[in-house]
Formats: C-alpha cells, structure tokens, sequence
C-alpha cells in the first residue's frame, strides 16, 4: 500500500471532510437538512482549524 | 414550578430480530446497515466516508491500538483505542488478517494515521445508532 505523508493542513482537512460527511448524514430529518449540517459542521471544522492556527502562531511569538 | 418539558413516555424496544441484523451488518460493513434498510445513499456515503478514513490511516501507517493494563491513563487510552479500532468492522479483521501490524513511532503522520483509524471506527459507531433508531422506527 503506497505511503502518504500530508502536512498538518492536509490531515487535518481530510478529517474534517470525512467526519462532516458521517456527521451530516447520521443527523437530522431531511436531505437538505443534512446537507445544511454537513456543510455547517465542515466550515467550523475549518474555523477551529484556522482559528487554533493563528493562536498557536501568535501565541508562540 | 410547573416542569417546561413534558416528559415522553418510553417506547418499548422492538423485538430484537427488528434491529440486530441491521446493526451487527453496519458494524461488519460501515454503511452495511442503511443498504440493508434500503437507505442506500446515506449508506455509501457512509461506506465511502468511514472506508475512505480507515485506508487513510492506513497509508499514513498509523498504529493499531492493543489493550493494555498499567496505569488508569495508559488502560483508557489503549483500551479506547482498541475498541474504536474495533468499531471498523471487516476495516479493522481484513486489515489485521492481512498482517497490517505498524509499531507506534513519532512524527505527524504517524500520530494522524492513528487517529484516523480510531475516528473511522468511532464514526461507524455514529452510523449504527443511526441504523438502530431508523430500525425502531424512531426516525425515517
């Protein structure tokens, strides 16, 4: 099986995609309703990604 | 102090030949549950999102937990993790029985694959609820 090296970013947004798929799936009542919270759950993946990024940066001086 | 939330009467569970296939499918195949219900969208999404993680973690050469006993932290953490590794179903026994046998070592990648294996099991556990509630009835 090949080998694959992803940077921080990379792993990170994969997760985030997988896990607001299953999240969004496994929710709610209706097909929009889900692809609302998919879409809701990866955007705020991203936020804390990014979010947590910059804290990080600023925090490390 | 009049209660705000009225309290639901609890439904009687199903008879078990209503939802253990079901379940024991969805965690032998991830999504296996929802075909079997006739969900069939929701369930390859889910085969596709709960596989796609577990080959993730595996071509990142994460490790696969093994219960260990020692300390309250080091139990938790290793025994979690197998049960989470677990949860994959055929992901998690193909992969074992194939000799896939990474030894933990440092570095991101490593770390991540870890967690992928274990989140793609975890996630799986989300998708069997989703099967038992749909197969009581509890949601369409």
């Amino acid at each position: 099986m090949p080998k694959m090296n992803l940077s921080h970013f990379e792993a990170a947004l994969l997760f985030s995609l997988f896990t607001s798929v299953v999240m969004g799936v496994v929710t709610k009542r209706t097909d929009s309703e889900r692809l609302q919270y998919g879409a809701y759950v990866f955007v705020c993946f991203l936020a804390a990604l990014f979010g947590l990024g910059w804290l990080m940066r600023l925090g490390h001086g | 102090m009049a209660k705000e939330k009225e309290e639901k009467p609890r439904q009687p569970l199903p008879p078990l030949s209503a939802w253990v296939p079901a379940v024991a499918l969805g965690w032998l195949i991830p999504g296996g549950g929802h075909l079997l219900l006739k969900r069939t969208g929701r369930g390859v999404l889910l085969l596709a999102s709960v596989t796609g993680m577990f080959v993730c973690g595996l071509m990142m050469r994460g490790a696969m937990f093994q219960p260990q006993s020692g300390d309250l932290l080091t139990t938790i953490i290793n025994t979690g993790g197998f049960i989470g590794d677990i949860c994959s179903g055929i992901l998690y026994l193909l992969s074992v029985w194939l000799g896939y046998n990474q030894p933990d070592m440092a570095g991101h990648v490593h770390d991540y694959g870890t967690k992928f294996l274990v989140t793609a099991g975890l996630l799986n556990v989300l998708a069997m609820v989703d099967v038992f509630e749909i197969a009581v009835g509890r949601k369409e």
